[in-house]
């Protein structure tokens, strides 16, 4: 795994501060979006189909810093949108430097490399670059020839320039293990510092609807993927819940864990629905119907999810709530066999 | 199946409420009608029946907003904006990818 220990220093101390204060709900990762515009119209997403008016806006940094010191979430994770159209993203990205959060900005790497002067190399920045395979499969998941040729150039511009650079990969029905396994053993050739991946989510409004995996395919196709990984291959998320993608853990989603904070304000439940938005974190917090979602509650829309937004809160969770979940991920950690 | 152009029939069938579900649902821009007569185009981003006095709230056409308005003030909702979330931009990518792959492979005749 390639979490830097500073890092995780930094989230298992919050963890434990949480669960000493006996709160039963916390955030982990606050997902800010300031801007639903973005250069690409990829087949999976659900985020940016919206009316010209909206597509314009965006949040004021100001807003966006009152939103991150109110959540109190050790990390931010920036998506969009593309973040990097946001006319003032190196101000805000500063800003949370200073703060000492953790930042992931989530980015295409169309505009990286011509953007790269806008900010300086921090521990607490990480590039957290869209790919969702090898050339042919990257191209076609975003509906563009070309951009996986963009994307890798930029990336390696980012590390000769020593920033973090994570890439961020969704993989849908029909993606080819052996391929997905190629395509880690680029990305570690080309020298990111870890890879995240997920399920895709089944997004009402995303065009493409017939490739979204359901539970026991996920699980069967992370097995393909991770049951004999490579020692090179560093992974910038919990092991546990890659664990739990391959079918090892039976988790229940944690929707508060990464709540969402964008044009629109707190968005209920999480990160992928849309069931309406508070005023305050503290209003999302209170006055959710959290017993609504997740798979127990039955709801529809949430039987198949595994997304990493949901349940990668689940999983750090379990690290430190229990010496088994401690030791098991320290074991995974070490010997990187999952 | 898409909603736009949709004037929806309010009556024994089908309430304003449940239009309103409609309309949050909806990612295009609506016309929200109002018991005074007056009308406001623009995307419902949010909404709450929940709330001590149920609202939406619309983002206008200009961007501004959100402006809230209570439930009982609205009469209907014509779902009159283009709808961005309709369409098949990936299949149609894919056609087009089997367009030009099928330009380029060498000729079968003899």
């Amino acid at each position: 795994m390639s979490v830097p220990l500073s890092q995780m220093w930094t989230v298992a101390t919050y963890v434990i501060r949480q669960r000493l204060a006996g709160r039963k709900r916390y955030p982990l990762v606050l997902m800010l979006e300031p801007l639903f515009r973005c250069n690409l119209a990829c087949a999976g997403c659900g985020k940016i189909q919206y009316p010209a008016q909206i597509l314009r806006k965006n949040l004021s940094v100001e807003k966006c810093l009152e939103a991150v010191d109110e959540c109190g979430a050790p990390m931010v994770s920036i998506p969009g949108g593309e973040p990097l159209m946001y006319p003032e993203i190196d101000r805000l990205v500063a800003e949370l430097v200073k703060r000492k959060k953790y930042v992931y900005l989530c980015t295409n790497a169309i505009l990286l490399k011509e953007k790269l002067h806008l900010f300086k190399p921090s521990k607490y920045l990480s590039f957290s670059v869209h790919m969702d395979g090898l050339r042919e499969e990257h191209d076609e998941a975003v509906c563009r020839d070309g951009v996986y040729d963009q994307a890798v150039p930029a990336i390696q511009e980012a590390l000769r320039r020593g920033f973090r650079v994570t890439t961020n990969t969704t993989l849908f029905d029909g993606a080819s293990p052996l391929r997905v396994r190629e395509f880690f053993d680029e990305m570690m050739r080309v020298g990111v510092e870890g890879m995240m991946m997920s399920p895709g989510y089944s997004y009402s409004k995303a065009p493409d609807q017939e490739h979204f995996l359901r539970r026991s395919r996920t699980n069967q196709l992370f097995s393909d993927i991770l049951s004999n990984p490579k020692r090179g291959w560093r992974f910038n998320q919990s092991p546990l819940f890659l664990r739990f993608l391959m079918g090892k853990h039976d988790y229940e989603c944690t929707p508060w864990g990464n709540p969402t904070y964008n044009l629109f304000g707190w968005q209920r439940p999480c990160y992928l629905l849309q069931d309406g938005y508070a005023a305050t974190f503290k209003e999302l917090m209170e006055t959710t119907p959290w017993e609504n979602y997740g798979r127990k509650s039955g709801n529809e829309k949430c039987q198949d999810c595994m997304v990493h937004c949901g349940f990668e809160a689940t999983a750090v969770d379990h690290t430190f709530s229990s010496v088994r979940g401690f030791i098991e991920t320290a074991v995974v950690s070490v010997t990187g066999k999952l | 199946m898409s909603l736009q152009g949709w004037v929806p029939d309010i009556g024994p069938y089908l309430t304003v409420a449940e239009v309103i579900e409609h309309a949050f649902d909806y990612r295009g821009n609506v016309t929200v009608m109002r018991h005074d007569g007056e009308e406001l185009v623009g995307y419902l981003s949010n909404r709450d029946a929940a709330a001590p006095e149920p609202f939406v709230e619309v983002i206008d056409e200009e961007g501004e907003g959100p402006i809230r308005i209570r439930y009982a003030d609205i009469v209907n909702i014509r779902f009159t904006g283009k709808d961005p979330a309709e369409g098949n931009s990936w299949k149609a990518w894919l056609e087009r990818k089997e367009r030009e792959k099928a330009q380029h492979a060498p000729s079968t005749s003899a």
